[in-house]
């Protein structure tokens, strides 16, 4: 059980996931967000093996950007001109502001929550070879993308090298942000010149192995559709309802 | 009767936007079985051939083909893109971009997929193939995490998983250290006596491969054949005998230095000193700390104690480019504003870059651009000048330059550090040699003894120079 949502199609999941964020964006009262915030996170409490320790890391970001949509909401919230409900330090809250300000910040919770536990969850690897053999993404595209997953700690680590080597050379280590931003056009040419060799080499060695840009019709390890990611996507669209239905029903 | 498995008839060869052409009237025939190898200088096309043998030239570059090309006995325009490479297997030089998927079972399934093999059947190849080139434990390994030399095995178990008639090695070995390089073609030699394929290579290192080939195909700049007929053996490049230029001066002076990176001692405390004029190597296994050295001497790692004297050294890493921030060598010279304009002119004339002081420091050969980065390094002023693998993926005439490169400079006065693991270059150039093993130098020795010790020198994964005894001969 606890393996449930490692083992899901990363497609369907994806697919899931992503209309659940779509319908969400039509709720503007406080419940629908905040009953399929809880209805995620028992999802992974009890269908997954995610870390928690790092997903509360995760979290802690969204967390206080979550705080800081409710604080602004609060305090620069139209006013609608109803009588307020609560009133401190000057400033006045109507129910209508409280209620669109706590719509806001659950939210940005359960958007938080919900890509976390597609991005915990799934294997990039698998979810590129799912986006290919489920999704029909073009195979270029798609082993384009496993390349550049290769390339990216060759990358990081060139970054530091030129950056390095530079800084040797007598560029200052600038104190503000945006000088250093200006002088990152210094360390992007060499790493652009060694990036497209090394892409071309790549594209080389893909084509020495048959690779031609055609899907194949063979999988060493097809990711399979089941029955079991019928039903997990299922019991999603029925969490997703419920949270609507029960959104609705307690706003009125 | 072998069959014929390519057949050149007067092939000449031109990108389309130049209008000099790579080959020239190229004819040869390789038949099944024969183990060749295209020699010639760095750009004189042997790459280009290789390329128009598995297909990926022209199509991928437009290239304009003129005269017969003939694969297995067909045209070669009649082939289906990715049809060749069916039968025809190719494995290239540099070991980081030859891979697309992030573990070796995966990439071995990934030429399998490419090729259309029954998923039955797959499994039973990729273990075959693994057995066959002794791979079997990194089934599961992530690639990126592999050694040079594991990674150009596994390149070629995914070419061998193909079942290939061909095996195309395009300069296999320009990216490995000399004992990792020879351990591959043993490797390889093991693996040529069970499969028996036709191998046809492109080397400049070809004194590594001992007999392994028996014909050789040499090529000249214009991309003629020159020569074709039975390889014999190779002897290593000859550098000329280099006079000390060792002063009695002291140029650099180290002191107790050590490097230790959130709690892990990569650099034990180390004292050594160098001599104006001197040219010093430091050797030993990969990971053993030497680049680690390096960068704490010029800074770039901070040092966890020990001192440093003079505070200013040069440091040309093993990608010159990665030092350049100018448009133009001059001004690349002049970055620092410390040379005036009559020395920056002086530094120009001396390193043969007069000609090309307008040019983009990106533009030029490599060679030159380690020119340039020596050049920026004396323009600051730092009379000793460290250098990271300058020899890694280097043909014969690059290192030569190098060798004379470095010989002008310590004749100035000036003193280097030299990372390397090609024992040949290091017998010819250096007057001293530091050993380091494990973050801990095991001593610094004088060139004329280490090379006898050949325990030693194993010890650090190092094979004594060939011609070591003439060596020795000289210096007595």
């Amino acid at each position: 059980m606890r393996q449930l949502l490692h083992d899901m199609n990363p497609s369907v999941k994806f697919v899931a996931v992503t209309l659940a964020m779509l319908t969400l964006a039509f709720f503007f009262d406080p419940w629908t967000p905040a009953l399929f915030w809880i209805g995620i996170i028992l999802m992974q409490v009890f269908w997954s093996r995610i870390n928690w320790k790092l997903w509360f890391v995760l979290m802690l970001p969204f967390t206080l950007g979550a705080f800081g949509y409710l604080w602004t909401a609060l305090v620069f919230g139209a006013n609608d001109g109803s009588e307020a409900i609560l009133t401190f330090a000057g400033i006045s809250v109507t129910e209508e502001q409280w209620q669109r300000a706590l719509s806001l910040s659950f939210r940005v919770m359960a958007f938080s929550t919900l890509s976390l536990l597609f991005a915990l969850t799934t294997d990039p690897v698998k979810f590129v070879m799912s986006l290919m053999q489920q999704l029909k993404l073009s195979p270029k595209l798609a082993y384009g993308v496993m390349v550049s997953y290769q390339f990216l700690p060759v990358l990081k680590d060139e970054f530091f090298q030129i950056q390095q080597a530079q800084r040797l050379r007598g560029v200052p280590v600038e104190e503000s942000w945006w000088r250093r931003l200006l002088n990152l056009r210094h360390l992007l040419l060499p790493m652009l010149a060694g990036a497209v060799r090394k892409a071309e080499r790549a594209a080389f060695a893909m084509e020495a192995r048959g690779f031609t840009g055609k899907a194949p019709t063979e999988f060493y390890r097809p990711i399979m559709l089941t029955k079991t990611d019928f039903l997990l996507a299922t019991f999603f669209l029925c969490v997703l309802v419920a949270s609507c239905t029960g959104g609705i029903l307690l706003t009125d | 009767m072998h069959k014929d498995v390519f057949t050149l008839r007067d092939v000449s060869f031109r990108f389309p936007e130049d209008d000099k052409e790579i080959l020239n009237g190229v004819s040869f025939t390789i038949r099944e079985g024969d183990r060749v190898t295209i020699s010639g200088p760095s750009g004189c096309g042997k790459s280009t051939l290789l390329y128009l043998l598995n297909r990926l030239y022209p199509e991928n570059c437009d290239g304009i083909v003129t005269g017969d090309i003939r694969l297995f006995g067909k045209k070669s325009e009649v082939y289906a893109p990715g049809e060749i490479n069916h039968q025809v297997a190719t494995v290239f030089q540099d070991p980081d971009s030859q891979f697309c998927m992030p573990t070796v079972e995966e990439e071995l399934a990934f030429t399998l997929e490419n090729l259309q093999v029954p998923r039955i059947e797959m499994e039973s190849r990729i273990r075959d193939v693994l057995e066959l080139t002794r791979l079997s434990a990194l089934r599961h390994t992530v690639i990126q995490s592999l050694s040079g030399g594991m990674k150009q095995r596994v390149a070629t178990a995914c070419a061998l998983v193909m079942k290939p008639e061909v095996l195309l090695l395009d300069e296999p070995l320009s990216h490995l250290d000399p004992l990792t390089a020879q351990q591959f073609i043993t490797w390889l030699e093991g693996l040529h006596k069970e499969v028996g394929l036709t191998i046809v290579a492109v080397e400049h290192r070809l004194d590594l491969w001992g007999s392994f080939f028996d014909r050789e195909i040499s090529m000249d700049h214009s991309g003629r054949i020159i020569a074709d007929g039975p390889f014999r053996r190779k002897t290593p490049i000859f550098y000329t005998r280099r006079a000390s230029a060792v002063e009695t001066e002291p140029a650099l002076s180290v002191d107790a230095v050590s490097v230790k990176i959130k709690n892990e001692t990569l650099l034990f405390p180390l004292s050594f000193q160098a001599k104006r004029g001197e040219v010093v190597v430091i050797a030993g296994p990969n990971g053993s700390g030497k680049s680690t050295l390096l960068k704490s001497l010029c800074g770039i790692y901070k040092r966890s104690s020990g001192t440093v004297e003079p505070e200013r050294v040069g440091y040309v890493p093993q990608s010159p480019e990665f030092l350049f921030l100018e448009k133009t060598i001059e001004k690349e010279l002049r970055y620092s504003g410390f040379a005036s304009s009559s020395e920056v002119e002086s530094l120009l004339h001396r390193l043969a870059l007069e000609h090309l002081k307008d040019a983009h420091p990106f533009s030029v050969s490599h060679g030159q651009k380690r020119r340039v980065a020596i050049g920026a390094m004396l323009a600051d002023n730092r009379k000793v000048i460290l250098m990271d693998e300058p020899t890694s993926g280097q043909d014969a005439s690059c290192l030569q330059e190098l060798f004379e490169l470095i010989h002008e400079r310590v004749q100035e006065g000036i003193s280097f550090l030299i990372v390397t693991h090609d024992m040949e270059f290091a017998a010819a150039a250096a007057n001293s040699v530091i050993l380091i093993k494990d973050g801990r130098m095991t001593g610094k020795f004088a060139a004329s003894e280490i090379w006898q010790d050949a325990p030693l020198l194993a010890s650090h994964q190092l094979l004594p120079p060939k011609g070591a005894d003439q060596h020795a001969a000289a210096f007595a």
